[in-house]
């Protein structure tokens, strides 16, 4: 009877002990989606009248702006 | 048009805290959050360099996967943006932030946390554009009005860059093969993903190591 016992905690021990070595998967199981509310498009509204290529157009612009070698030096004819 | 980015040049960076002043008065910041702000490396000493540092509107972005109420969404553009109705002020963003851009207003006694507040990329929030509610909860909507980020128009050296990738990443690479060095972009691996950490090459041809 003892040595049945003694058995069974060594198992439950063993069991035990495995156990702490299992790793958790801790990858995400769902899609994370949001559930706030829906944006609107910056080009969207009176500045733009919902005309991506204008705003996009603009942006450039502003992109070539921050490029001072062109305004430094004038543009090869 | 591609994804928007930033470029911060270390090797032009003067810290004037001309971009964090201009973030400041743009979106009215509160006291105590810094949705920019500077880092100084080897302060005094030979090799000194500082980086304006922000929110880099990461490609995989950290903060939207351990949000527990999933108030973040990605713009068209790439832009991190997050709804403040929805934020609860948990703080775990800010854990998760390789480049502590979540900020919190202290909201009241014993270190209660507001909601959260970040760079928008001058882009607002989802609030219908330019409106007051939207200018009181995110800032200036610039993005929507045409024009890049405060940050980085009002930088004196143009150390920093903001726009498309393509725009600012030819701009970058002009620079590098003009003066010949400092290739490196500070972050651009952490943010956009691992090989992207120098931008080497002419204008025209210009290679991602």
């Amino acid at each position: 009877m003892k040595r049945i016992f003694a058995t069974m905690t060594g198992v439950a021990a063993t069991a035990l002990l495995a156990g702490g070595c299992t790793e958790i998967d801790q990858t995400a199981k769902t899609q994370k989606v949001y559930a706030g509310k829906k944006d609107e498009r910056p080009y969207d509204g009176k500045t733009f009248g919902d005309d991506k290529a204008k705003w996009q157009q603009a942006l450039a612009e502003r992109n070539r702006g921050q490029n001072e070698y062109l305004r430094t030096e004038p543009a090869k004819k | 048009m591609a994804r928007m980015k930033f470029i911060c040049d270390a090797e032009r960076c003067i810290e004037c805290n001309g971009c964090v002043t201009a973030c400041k008065n743009e979106h009215e910041v509160p006291w105590g959050v810094n949705r920019r702000r500077l880092v100084t490396v080897n302060d005094g000493k030979p090799g000194e360099r500082s980086i304006s540092v922000a929110c880099m509107h990461c490609s995989d972005a950290p903060c939207m996967a351990v949000c527990p109420v999933d108030c973040f969404y990605k713009t068209e553009e790439g832009i991190v943006l997050h709804d403040k109705d929805l934020c609860i002020g948990c703080g775990y963003c800010f854990y998760a932030c390789p480049f502590g851009a979540p900020q919190f207003p202290q909201a009241g006694a014993f270190g209660l946390r507001g909601k959260m507040d970040k760079c928008t990329y001058c882009a607002g929030g989802p609030e219908a554009n330019n409106t007051a509610e939207e200018y009181k909860k995110y800032g200036r909507n610039r993005l929507a009005e045409g024009k890049l980020p405060a940050c980085a128009e009002m930088c004196s050296t143009k150390a920093l860059l903001a726009g498309d990738h393509d725009s600012i990443t030819s701009i970058y690479k002009t620079r590098v093969s003009r003066r010949g060095k400092g290739e490196e972009v500070w972050g651009w691996a952490m943010a956009y993903g691992q090989g992207t950490e120098k931008i080497t090459g002419d204008a025209k041809g210009g290679t991602k190591a």
